[in-house]
């Protein structure tokens, strides 16, 4: 059967059992975020987002969740357009009538709302970390400049510590022979530019890298690489501009919650006096404090940092 | 009261509408906006134009035919009342009144202010009735059925269908009549058989004729003449959702 042919009732229930879906999902999503508050040098914050990047029931709750938004994004345009088409000549005077706050906006709030998950769907899955970038496919792609850097770095370090007298003239000798032997591959690329697909044509940086031939060619520190998000995103929110956008999204996100939280009850059919006060109390908390809680990351990254 | 009113002029539903401005002076506040507008109608008949048409029936607020969107709300300023019952004193000397007709496209205009509401008419053909006959109307107190529900029921029958909750809605949802309709009979013994054939027919036949979809902007409610509550609607999704679980139809 055609999506377009569901009987609206039906339609209406998809979008509201996705967006109940979503709903739970959120305050979890929070609970994560506020793990950066604690003072252990993100010592929690990388782990959590380790144990969301790599277990395998993580993984699995990724894709439903992705779908959900889709199915729901998919029906929320489709109704939206369904309505639009059902009054095809517009009244002249703007409607004047009292209607739940929010109701009128949820395609704009939502749009606004599935705008930012773009965005943030692009800094997570396929940001630049330092000198290393984690492309798609993971294989990863190292900026031979940054690398040389990072060796130059270590050089200077052996130097340093030779000359303050913390090692013996043969120790930093012998270390700068390991360094040499360790960056061994990394020179040969450079010097002959092969393997050749694994350098890039204008020789600025390695590519198609394997986690293997990144501790090969980019040495030992690189064993136990994993995208930093603490620093990520320390150094995102520490930008004003995007910590305000992020902040204008939460508010946004609080209004379409607001009014989603009421219409998922009166959609399953769950309207009664007894509990309706209820309802509209919980909808206002929930569309208040969960934003309130993603929007402590970036006021204390902006603030207390 | 002297006042300017901006009228929609549309000859039939192909021709193309416009604004039309008129005067209406010495007009007492205590004229109903109807009778405001036959005054108007009685000056354009004295200059041979055209009079402006309007539908009405009983001005008494029982009948369902009048509906006029009048400064961005059906029905004028008021709360629970119909276009008849609307009286010239809630507005003010000088006001400039906006009228324009229902808009959505199961409504086709038919003349200026008057649409054709026969939409609303197929969708009770398709189950807003019982099909057994039922004979005479029976003692009140004949068949047992608690106040409650006899007052829940009745409430939802006072829907005169006007169609104003789809004028006001903006994705012209005809959810509050339909759920009105559905849940007169849902709330009564005699409507229980064919409960589950009636919400799926009905449904389907609102959506077949082009209403919008329901957002829940509570609208409808808002503007309803006859005060139908929403929880009609939430009683209709429920009634909907058993018919297409529970039901073999
Ligand atoms: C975190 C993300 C989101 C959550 C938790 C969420 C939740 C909800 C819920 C619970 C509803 C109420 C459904 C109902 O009973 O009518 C709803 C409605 C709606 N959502 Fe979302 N939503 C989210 C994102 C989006 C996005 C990205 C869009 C994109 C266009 C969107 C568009 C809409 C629209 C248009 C409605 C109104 C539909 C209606 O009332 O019939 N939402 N949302
Ligand atoms: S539900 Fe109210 S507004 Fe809608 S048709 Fe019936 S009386 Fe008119
Ligand atoms: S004319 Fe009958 S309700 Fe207004």
């Amino acid at each position: 059967m055609s999506l377009v042919k569901l009987a609206s009732i039906t339609k209406k229930i998809t979008i509201a059992a996705v967006g109940a879906f979503l709903l739970l999902f959120l305050p979890m999503h929070m609970g994560l975020n506020l793990c950066i508050l604690r003072e252990d040098g993100g010592e929690w914050y990388r782990n959590v987002c380790h144990f969301m990047g790599t277990n395998w029931i993580v993984k699995i709750f990724e894709v439903i969740l992705i779908l959900s938004v889709l199915v729901h994004v998919v029906v929320a345009i489709l109704l939206t357009i369904e309505n639009r088409k059902a009054r095809p000549v517009r009244y002249a005077v703007p409607s004047k009538t009292k209607t739940h706050a929010g109701s009128k906006f949820m395609i704009y709030t939502g749009g606004v709302v599935f705008a930012f998950l773009i965005i943030h769907f692009i800094n997570f899955y396929f940001v630049k970390f330092g000198i290393v970038v984690e492309d798609d496919s993971d294989t990863y792609t190292v900026e031979v400049e940054d690398l040389q850097m990072h060796l130059n770095e270590k050089v200077a370090l052996i130097q340093e510590e030779m000359m303050s007298g913390k090692i013996s003239q043969e120790a930093a000798q012998e270390q700068m022979m390991a360094l040499q032997l360790e960056y061994m591959p990394f020179l040969q690329v450079l010097q002959t530019g092969q393997p050749s697909e694994k350098i890039s044509k204008d020789g600025e940086e390695l590519i198609n890298l394997t986690k293997e031939e990144l501790v090969q060619f980019a040495g030992e520190d690189f064993k136990e690489y994993e995208p930093d998000f603490y620093t990520m995103c320390n150094k995102l929110f520490a930008q004003p501009m995007y910590s305000i956008i992020y902040l204008l999204a939460l508010v946004i996100l609080g209004i379409h919650l607001f009014h989603a939280i009421n219409s998922i009850f009166q959609t399953f059919g769950l309207n009664h006096k007894k509990y309706n006060k209820a309802i509209e109390y919980l909808a206002g908390a929930y569309a208040v404090i969960v934003p309130l809680g993603f929007a402590i990351v970036p006021l204390f990254v902006m603030f207390c940092k | 009261m002297n006042l300017t009113l901006k009228i929609w002029r549309q000859e039939n539903a192909r021709a193309k509408g416009r604004f039309e401005t008129y005067k209406v002076e010495n007009i007492s506040p205590d004229c109903s906006f109807l009778e405001m507008l036959d005054i108007l109608n009685e000056q354009l008949v004295d200059k041979l134009s055209h009079p402006v048409c309007f539908d009405n029936d009983c001005r008494e607020g029982i009948c369902g035919m009048c509906g006029l969107y009048i400064n961005g709300r059906p029905h004028g300023p008021d709360d629970g009342v119909t276009t008849c019952q609307l009286h010239m004193r809630r507005f003010k000397d000088g006001d400039t009144i906006v009228i324009e007709p229902w808009r959505a496209r199961p409504f086709p205009i038919i003349r200026d202010l008057v649409v054709d509401r026969t939409a609303f008419d197929k969708i009770i053909q398709e189950g807003g009735y019982v099909s057994v006959t039922t004979g005479g109307v029976p003692d009140g107190n004949a068949i047992p059925i608690p106040k409650k529900n006899a007052d829940e029921a009745m409430d939802a029958a006072a829907c005169i269908g006007c169609g104003a909750c789809v004028a006001a809605c903006k994705n012209a949802s005809a959810m509050l009549f339909v759920s009105a309709k559905v849940s007169q009979l849902a709330l009564l013994p005699q409507g229980k058989p064919e409960a589950a054939r009636r919400v799926q027919a009905m449904v389907a036949k609102m959506d077949e004729l082009g209403f919008g979809n329901c957002t829940n902007t509570y609208a409808c409610e808002a503007e309803c003449p006859k005060q139908i509550k929403r929880s009609n609607i939430a009683r209709m999704n429920r009634e909907f959702m058993c018919a297409k679980v529970c039901s073999e139809e």
